[in-house]
């Protein structure tokens, strides 16, 4: 009879799973993985021939299960520590930080990226008399990869392919950073940690700017983008932003929405990236205007996330700084919305970015 | 539908398993065939009328070659030949007319028809059925049911292991269900499906990161060829591990299919060993009836030479599975000429079977010859690629757990070490059971690499 009913155990946890897919609440977001969940497919003709309900409907078990995210803890828990992958999804824990392998060197890509950079200065800088700089921002593998034992690309040479740029100055932010200037959870740096990177970039650009900021601690914690990602057991970080007078009195102007707003925008503090508070994250084009400046100076700025942060250390050098993504507006298409007018122009790309290039506009 | 996926665990599975307890036995054959055609057509809507139809085809032909009188023989052929059809038309008829147009320069169009999932199992056990009605090892199949629930019996339809009529038909009019079968076959298909999610998974998601690698290596070359090796061992076996437990849910008794393959001493050894089913196949209705080995030598070398060209076919159209057969074909003719090649020391002679299977399943699962080619001048340092990379090194440490993990799977000892412990611990048994659903749910859920290699079979 106690066998019996030991048999009955993983039948009844079984039948228990299945019924929380039927019948538990639905999601509409994953909040750790940062995208929508599949909702229960429409059921026509069309899809079931297709085989298109069926696919979605996969998908939707997938996205719907029962204590889903403990699931996925359980998964990478299982493989990271019990069967000792070095890495889950594709991200590793190293010295307490969560970071993406990127290896090795993509060098059609760093050159795709050269050309399109390329392409960008004959079209709008050539023969501008602003500075024009180049940097590249090495993602925290740089400090960690080879350093733990993990795969790293070949950094020297991404960095070598864009100091050879002859129409720009070569700015190397290395130096001005380590590991401890990168979010745990996240694959972006951190905004306090930024002073020496953008005091050697104001040193480049000739322009004088402050370091004296507070810094102040956002309440919510911080989970990062690797942190959902990995699904491995870390704590959240704490998002610090610089606030100063200057930076208070500055208006951005989102060309994709026609708004204006802060440079912090702390709405969004409570949105799916906690780190879109800056600049209120991704946008192809944005001004930002500071009507303290005692300079006429502008400076435009081709980015990608990491600017986001970096950008307003700048701010006090400059009347103006215009942003430009051109992963989400096509680099050909500027011209309506930015006039090329001898100011300071600043490429600031990532590693992560430039060995995936494709993504450029 | 794959077995190792959600939908089916939690949805499919429950509810065919719900009804068909709650109906009585006259029933069960006919809810294990409307199963089983809604699990075909949720892979393949439109195919699973093909199904349909050679179910009825099958049925015919085995009711007219079951008569004790009329032509018999003609009715054997036709259904032989609408068999073979089948597989011509879906599977091979591109493969035959590319190379027709590669080798005389001819632009014949493709059919490019969509290949039907499990085409290969279910019209092999077609064809054996109508043969063993002929030989009179079975009375035909009057109930249309029932013959349908053979043919198209969700637990092997898509992988095996290749169920013979004679096998089941006695349980097909009568079988008996009880709570420790249930059980005994809940706990094979869970050991099968973590063998899958856990293991097979993961040594497919390393051979794609040697595919995709830009730093190969030979050390990263060999550690991919292992990776396969194992990766198609612990897909098949563990697929037919889940059938066979499937199986014994609901009553039926399937044959095994994999007996520790990679521990054979020679590679005669190893198919007697690996996918026995199949092996089994070819053996009674094809080199058996050529003559098998009481004809001439040359006839013998031709018997042998033309059963493994169509094992390696049957697993794929293309060269590289003909190539492989035909490989196979050399060994065991080598070994039926120098039987000292099986008579080495033990485990002398067990890694000359697991380096040949290793090199064999190189080919077998190279996209073409030339990639193949590519491959083996990686593994023995033809390609001038440097002996390890730190990318190699890195993933050897990332695998090194599960490679160890793997080959001792691939050994029986885990198992009689689990079932002595099972026998004196009833509980830790189940809890194991449970643990393993739980940590394949968590593999499923995030979404984990899942391919099934012998689908396209």
């Amino acid at each position: 009879m106690k066998k019996k009913c030991l048999y009955l155990l993983v039948p009844a946890l079984w039948l228990a799973l299945s019924a929380a897919l039927w019948l538990g609440p639905r999601q509409e977001i994953s909040q750790w993985e940062r995208r929508k969940l599949q909702q229960f497919p429409q059921a026509n003709a069309a899809a079931l021939l297709s085989g298109r309900f069926m696919s979605q409907f996969e998908r939707f078990c997938q996205d719907q299960f029962p204590l889903r995210e403990p699931f996925r803890r359980l998964k990478a828990v299982f493989g990271y520590n019990l069967v000792h992958r070095l890495d889950n999804n594709g991200i590793y824990l190293a010295q307490g930080s969560a970071t993406k392998l990127d290896y090795p060197l993509n060098t059609a890509s760093v050159e795709k990226a050269a050309t399109k950079f390329q392409a960008v200065y004959d079209r709008y800088l050539q023969g501008s008399t602003g500075k024009i700089l180049f940097s590249v921002v090495p993602d925290k593998g740089y400090y960690l990869a080879e350093a733990n034992g993990y795969p790293a690309m070949d950094y020297a040479a991404m960095f070598d392919a864009f100091r050879a740029i002859p129409w720009a100055t070569y700015v190397d932010l290395t130096p001005a950073l380590d590991k401890t200037c990168y979010y745990r959870t996240d694959l972006h740096w951190k905004q306090e940690c930024l002073l020496d990177a953008a005091a050697l970039l104001a040193q480049a650009l000739e322009v004088e700017i402050e370091t004296d900021y507070v810094p102040t601690k956002l309440e919510r914690p911080f989970y990062g983008v690797y942190y959902g990602q990995a699904a491995l057991p870390m704590g959240p970080d704490a998002l610090w932003i610089l606030e100063s007078d200057t930076l208070r009195a500055c208006r951005v102007h989102n060309f994709e929405t026609g708004e204006d707003g802060p440079v912090y925008n702390l709405e969004k503090s409570t949105g799916r990236d906690m780190y879109d508070v800056f600049l209120s994250g991704p946008v192809s084009v944005l001004t930002v205007e500071n009507p303290a400046a005692s300079t006429q100076r502008e400076l435009i700025l081709f980015r990608d996330s990491f600017a986001s942060s970096l950008a307003p250390l700048l701010l006090p050098g400059y009347a103006r700084i215009t942003l430009v993504d051109i992963r989400y507006i096509p680099a050909d298409n500027l011209e309506k919305y930015v006039s090329f007018e001898n100011q300071d122009v600043l490429f600031l790309y990532s590693t992560p970015v430039l060995n995936q290039s494709s993504m450029l506009k | 539908m794959l077995f190792s996926g959600l939908t089916f665990l939690y949805c499919f599975l429950p509810t065919v398993l719900a009804v068909y307890f709650l109906t009585p036995a006259k029933g069960k054959n006919a809810v294990l065939l409307v199963s089983s055609l809604l699990f075909y057509a949720w892979g393949e809507p439109r195919l699973a009328l093909l199904m349909v139809g050679t179910i009825g085809v099958f049925y015919f032909c085995g009711l007219a070659v079951g008569r004790e009188t009329g032509h018999r023989r003609l009715w054997l052929t036709a259904s032989v030949a609408i068999g073979l059809g089948l597989l011509g038309v879906f599977k091979y008829a591109d493969f035959f007319i590319g190379s027709l147009n590669a080798a005389l320069g001819l632009s014949i169009p493709l059919l490019r028809l969509t290949l039907p999932i499990g085409i290969s199992f279910y019209t092999f056990q077609c064809i054996s059925y109508v043969v063993d009605v002929y030989r009179g090892e079975v009375p035909a199949q009057r109930n249309v049911i029932s013959f349908g629930c053979y043919v198209a019996l969700f637990p092997q339809l898509i992988a095996g292991p290749i169920v013979r009529y004679p096998q089941v038909a006695r349980e097909l009019a009568q079988r008996s269900h009880s709570l420790e079968g249930f059980h005994l076959g809940l706990r094979r298909f869970l050991f099968g499906l973590g063998k899958k999610v856990v293991l097979a998974n993961q040594f497919g998601e390393l051979t794609r990161l040697f595919r995709d690698s830009g730093e190969p290596s030979v050390l990263f070359c060999w550690m991919y060829a292992l990776a396969f090796t194992l990766h198609i061992y612990f897909d098949f076996s563990g697929y037919s591990d889940m059938a066979i437990g499937l199986g014994r849910i609901f009553g039926f008794r399937f044959p095994e299919n994999f007996d520790y393959p990679y521990l054979s001493p020679s590679i005669t050894a190893f198919w007697r060993r690996w996918h026995m089913t199949l092996g089994g196949w070819f053996r009674d209705y094809v080199y058996i009836p050529l003559g098998g080995n009481r004809v001439s030598k040359g006839r013998w070398v031709c018997n042998i030479l033309a059963v493994w060209m169509l094992t390696g076919l049957w697993h794929g159209a293309s060269w590289n599975f003909v190539l492989w057969g035909l490989v196979f074909a050399l060994f065991l003719l080598l070994e039926k000429q120098f039987p000292a090649l099986t008579r080495l020391p033990k485990g002398v002679a067990q890694v000359y079977g697991m380096l040949v299977v290793t090199v064999s399943f190189v080919l077998f699962n190279a996209e073409s010859l030339a990639q193949a080619g590519a491959d083996f001048s990686g593994l023995f340092g033809l390609a001038g690629l440097p002996g390890v990379t730190g990318e190699s090194l890195y993933q050897l440490r990332s695998f090194a757990v599960l490679f160890l993990l793997g080959l001792a799977g691939a050994t029986p000892w885990p198992k009689k070490w689990g079932l002595r412990l099972s026998a004196r611990y009833p509980l830790a048994e189940v809890l194991a059971m449970g643990g393993l659903l739980l940590v394949c749910t968590g593999y499923l859920v995030d979404g984990s690499f899942n391919p099934f290699l012998y689908f396209r079979f």
